[in-house]
């Protein structure tokens, strides 16, 4: 038997939007969906949940063909954006909905946490406690794979973060492929084994997070996922031309090819003796970081950099940028 | 300091209040003189007439019966134009609303073509020994056919009101459709269901022009109003209405506290 989730060209369309045709294999692992809002993330997530039929494709799951299945005979997991709770359930009668006995309940409140929360009803709990009980709901049918689609995003920053760090030891222990639905490409980053960034209803670019985020195959991702330095340019014998301005770049092509160059602003340093220097267009104070905008003669390079920065960084200051070329990526 | 403007605002609310009040009046006021107009001994005495008791039993047992029957039907066609993804959805719609807009006698007149006792149904029911026309049966296919819709309609949106999403969650927990609409869409919908079964009660039991061309007898409580008024005049009419008052009352009492979402 082949474990875990795969889809063979599934594909769906809905008036104007096309989804797919897909191709994805998901093993025991956590793969993270990430993309903007109407790239059909969770279309994706309702086909392979079985809530919408394809038009196109197979859905298999451990080698079992899903096609004809409804969604109560999947054995898939569902996690939604606002839990989807059972508003005139208690907490304790939304987990054991699916549950096999009370045992069973109890052990998954103590697991999720939840276990003081059990007599409460859904609107009395707060958007992070909503999440836990459906999560623990959501196990309690054992599944054999577990789709969520942006169980985080409506919550508060400190206890999305704190319930993100907590799925990331949670996936660790669940070993079923996992479908993560996001938008934000740190959550995508933290939960995801794999990322697929998702656009217009096709997959961009599938990777670890360290191969998407550091060598993009596209201008889309490399935009999405946070490289804000993206510039059209050629190739120089020492690096990348950009509008009179020479980036240091690793690259075989020959001289003279246009390219685009990607610089993560994180990775952009500002010191005093440097190869290029610029001007602080712009200091925008984040707190634990500054967003600078440097001019280098036209260009102007996003740096994000730790204070204390050791100068004051105000528009108009004189400053050094140093780039390894290493970092600069080539498309 | 008085503002020189502030002597000339005029207060347009009390203005509106004033002249809705008017409006308010003209619903209240009637009631009241009914209640009135009937001494409470004369109309204790008079609702242990015969004929009373028999138009109030008839009326009960019938609306009840029609209610049953349009929430055995009207839930499934509420259901199912609440989730079927079809282009026909408006159009069935329309045929559900048409009993509400159509004047009730010629309701009775196209029910009478249909169950009128020389078509062939109305002939073989009564063949059957269960005439459709001059029968109990007669008094609830004419309040059904009324009356059913207020069910379709407000379950319809009651359905409509329960958020998918949450089909979709008990689906993905193992459960099939049926159990899913008796454990979430049923129990979520149960304050619109109630409103509109309420509503379907009220009006089966106020019904009376389909009802007087299918059922002259037996007398329903609007039938029995109306030939007490031709008979013995407007006093006669007084006790049958006063009860039909409360329970229209008591539907307003069942309506305002159904129509409130316990768990919201």
């Amino acid at each position: 038997m082949t474990r875990g989730l795969r889809l063979d060209g599934v594909a769906k369309t809905y008036g104007d939007f096309e989804l797919g045709p897909v191709d994805l294999a998901v093993d025991d692992e956590v793969l993270a969906v990430l993309g903007p809002s109407g790239c059909g993330k969770t279309t994706l997530l309702s086909l392979v949940a079985g809530i919408v039929r394809p038009d196109a494709g197979t859905v298999v799951l451990d080698g079992r063909p899903l096609d004809d299945r409804p969604p109560e005979e999947r054995g898939i997991g569902l996690v939604f954006q606002d839990g989807a709770l059972f508003p005139h359930l208690t907490a304790r009668e939304n987990v054991a909905y699916a549950a096999t006995d009370r045992a069973q309940v109890a052990e998954l409140a103590s697991r999720l946490e939840i276990t003081s929360l059990l007599d409460r009803r859904p609107p009395s709990l707060s958007g992070g406690e909503r999440q836990r009980v459906a999560l623990a709901r959501a196990l309690a049918v054992d599944p054999d794979a577990l789709l969520l689609d942006e169980p985080l995003s409506s919550l508060d920053a400190p206890i999305r973060r704190r319930l993100r760090d907590e799925l990331h030891d949670l996936f660790a222990a669940l070993d079923i492929p996992i479908l993560y639905v996001t938008h934000d490409q740190r959550t995508a980053t933290v939960l995801g084994d794999r990322i697929a960034v998702f656009r217009d209803g096709a997959i961009e670019q599938v990777g670890t997070p360290a191969a998407v985020l550091n060598r993009p195959e596209s201008e889309f991702v490399a935009r999405f996922t946070g490289c804000e330095n993206v510039f059209a340019g050629t190739v120089v014998p020492d690096g990348v031309r950009v509008d009179g301005v020479t980036l240091p770049a690793e690259t075989a092509r020959p001289v003279g090819t246009a390219v685009t160059a990607c610089l993560r602003p994180s990775r952009v340093r500002l010191i005093d003796d440097a190869a290029l220097t610029g001007t602080v267009r712009r200091r925008l104070n984040e707190g634990d970081e500054y967003r600078v905008v440097v001019d280098l003669g036209g260009v102007g390079l996003i740096a994000q950099v730790r204070p204390p920065t050791g100068r004051a960084l105000a528009p108009g200051d004189a400053v050094g940028v140093s780039v390894s070329p290493t970092d600069v990526h080539l498309l | 300091m008085a503002h020189p403007t502030a002597l000339r605002r005029f207060d347009w609310l009390t203005v509106a209040f004033a002249l809705g009040g008017l409006l308010l009046c003209y619903y209240l006021v009637p009631l009241v003189s009914l209640f009135l107009s009937a001494p409470p001994a004369a109309v204790a005495t008079s609702l242990t007439q015969p004929a009373v008791v028999n138009a109030t039993t008839t009326s009960l047992l019938s609306a009840a019966v029609s209610t049953l029957v349009a929430g055995v039907f009207g839930l499934p066609l509420a259901y199912w134009l609440a989730r079927a993804e079809t282009p026909w959805t408006g159009a069935i719609l329309a045929a559900v609303v048409l009993p509400l807009v159509l004047p009730p006698t010629v309701g009775g007149v196209v029910l009478l073509t249909v169950v009128g006792p020389n078509t062939l149904l109305g002939s073989s029911a009564a063949a059957a020994g269960l005439p459709l026309t001059r029968s109990f049966a007669g008094v609830v296919i004419a309040q059904t056919f009324v009356a059913s819709p207020f069910v379709v309609v407000t379950a319809k949106a009651a359905f409509e009101g329960v958020d998918r999403t949450l089909e979709h969650a008990s689906r993905s927990l193992g459960k099939g459709r049926v159990t899913t609409l008796r454990r979430v869409t049923l129990p979520l919908a149960t304050p619109g269901i109630l409103a509109g079964t309420t509503l379907a009660f009220a009006r089966a039991m106020g019904e009376f022009g389909a009802t007087m061309m299918l059922a002259y007898y037996p007398r329903t409580m609007p039938v029995q109003i109306w030939v007490s008024f031709i008979s013995l005049g407007l006093d006669a009419a007084y006790p049958v209405a006063i009860v039909l008052v409360v329970v229209s009352v008591l539907a307003l009492i069942v309506l305002n506290t159904a129509a409130s979402n316990p768990w919201q």
